[in-house]
């Protein structure tokens, strides 16, 4: 018996719903020799700015209970770096590419997504609403749904790429915002960013990262993820929901699936093992087997709520 | 990088500078339990299955035949230079290194008998004065600096970041030298988290799996971080 794992959803065909999650999976290129690309369902790239950016000050990451905090702060080549020296490689990869974008201001996310929209082997964009909007005080763009529809649909303007976009979990209603999101006509959601927290070496009394505050990933996040993903489901919002959050297993991946996800992304698990993402596509295909399930769309949503 | 089946957590692989490799794929790292990584790979049993991701980076220099190479090792900072003495060892070059190796007391320097059978010309510190001169290890380094004084020389270096700071300011002054094998958090090991960035001169940051782990002194040391960039995100 054959198992179907293709899935057309947020405007793009995928071969298989295993994705990698930006900022996990560099430009695809580091991890060439350490899995198979091409039997990815997609890729995203890490975060591309309007301009290349280095990082935030160190210590940048520290591991905590089944996950880790990091603070990167979107260390990027910008987008002219990501055309000349990044896409080449992307475009003969063999598997759908996203590229998660973002922006200090409106304009910069209007001007990036642009940009980015014009580059032919990019088949989607997804945008990154978790940083902090500098003329509104520094509260994340993601984080008002009003704020978050603005945007969202001053991008829409301009990009013609399905468009994604990426939600911040720092929030106390993720319906709210994903509405916003699909009142602005995007095509998808990608359900969540890292959880925001901190920690703190009790012998130094310092906190463990520089930046103090940090982005939570890894399996100690996967039950917000898959809450999130389901109350945003269970709202019916109208748009197809790519689940992130503590993925390390094909189990993992069918849990979001039966929560209201499409497609889900891998992060964290990829600094395990490089091939987790691969590993997870072999492991989905036997595990449907087994348990007689044709096609992988019939998963979705398929909660039982009595 | 190396895992065990640990589970959930610890979640993220170890960095471990290999001690030996081959014959074959055969390989050794040298440990000291600092965490629960650490813990478990201690009580890891023989047979147990580990997940290796390597070898990764950079090493030191290859020794050149006028030079003599000043291995300055500390503690658990053994593992590269004792490579790098062995890989000597085989090839009859030993006349172009010392060992000088340090620790805070006499359990903290091991692998000796092995180093001896080597013939490495040895320079033992502890700062308990159980082993080898009293005091630390970049004393032992400056008397060695001194003896070879007008003779090209160069530092070669592992082992806590103070000791490796102090050895590279002391090659600084005295104009020679020095490449560092840096340890710092990594997640990956592949330059893609890029948690293990290091303030460098070359570059804002370079990253110790991905460009080192050993790096030129002139270029690491003394460099204070770039200023923030604008809109700090969270990840």
């Amino acid at each position: 018996m054959s198992v179907r794992l293709e899935i057309e959803t947020g405007r793009i065909a995928f071969r298989n719903p295993v994705l990698t999650a930006s900022g996990t999976f560099g430009y695809g290129k580091e991890f060439e020799s350490l899995t198979d690309l091409g039997a990815l369902g997609g890729l995203v790239t890490k975060g591309i700015s309007p301009k290349p950016r280095f990082g935030n000050s160190t210590p940048r990451i520290c591991e905590t209970a089944s996950g880790m905090l990091n603070s990167i702060g979107l260390e990027n080549v910008g987008v002219e770096g990501f055309e000349r020296d990044k896409l080449p490689f992307l475009r003969a990869c063999g598997t759908r590419v996203l590229v998660n974008f973002f922006g200090a201001t409106f304009d910069e996310y209007i001007d990036c997504g642009a940009r980015l929209d014009r580059l032919d082997g990019v088949d989607g964009l997804e945008m990154n609403v978790s940083c902090p909007n500098i003329k509104a005080g520094g509260i994340e763009f993601g984080t008002d749904p009003r704020v978050l529809r603005d945007l969202v649909r001053a991008c829409r303007e301009v990009i013609r790429k399905p468009l994604w976009i990426k939600l911040t979990p720092n929030t106390s209603d993720i319906v709210a915002l994903a509405r916003s999101c699909a009142d602005a006509g995007a095509d998808g959601l990608s359900i969540i960013n890292t959880i925001t927290g901190m920690a703190i070496d009790a012998r130094t009394r310092k906190p463990k990262i520089a930046t103090i505050f940090a982005g939570l990933s890894g399996p100690a996040i996967k039950p917000i993820a898959l809450r999130m993903v389901y109350q945003v489901r269970r709202a019916g919002v109208p748009l197809p929901i790519s689940g992130i959050g503590g993925i390390q297993d094909a189990t993992d991946a069918i849990e979001f699936f039966l929560a209201g996800a499409s497609t889900v992304q891998v992060g964290t698990q990829s600094f395990v093992d490089p091939d987790a993402s691969g590993g997870i596509v072999r492991q989905l295909a036997e595990r449907l087997t087994a348990d007689g399930i044709t096609d992988v769309r019939e998963l979705i949503g398929a909660l039982r709520v009595a | 990088m190396i895992r065990g089946a640990w589970g959930r957590d610890p979640l993220l692989p170890r960095a471990f500078s290999l001690l030996s490799a081959g014959p074959g794929s055969s390989a050794e790292i040298l440990a000291k339990t600092v965490g629960r990584g650490t813990a478990l790979l201690e009580r890891a049993l023989p047979g147990a299955e580990l997940d290796v991701l390597g070898p990764l980076g950079n090493s030191f220099p290859e020794s050149r035949p006028d030079t003599v190479d000043l291995l300055v090792a500390g503690g658990v900072g053994l593992p590269p230079l004792y490579m790098v003495g062995a890989t000597s060892a085989a090839r009859g070059e030993v006349d172009r290194l010392e060992m000088l190796y340090g620790g805070r007391r006499a359990v903290d320097l091991v692998l000796l008998r092995e180093m001896e059978a080597m013939r490495l010309p040895l320079f033992l510190t502890t700062e308990s004065g159980e082993l080898g001169q009293a005091g630390l290890v970049t004393k032992a380094l400056e008397a060695r600096l001194d003896h070879h004084r007008g003779k090209p020389v160069r530092i070669l270096s592992c082992g806590p970041n103070p000791m490796l700071w102090a050895v590279a300011r002391i090659a600084r002054d005295r104009g020679v030298p020095c490449f560092l094998s840096l340890e710092e958090q990594m997640a990956c090991g592949i330059g893609v988290c890029l948690g293990c960035a290091i303030p460098a001169r070359s570059r804002p940051f370079r990253y110790v799996c991905s460009n080192g782990p050993v790096f030129d002194a002139a270029d690491v040391l003394d460099v204070s971080e770039p200023p923030a960039p604008p809109a700090v995100c969270a990840s």
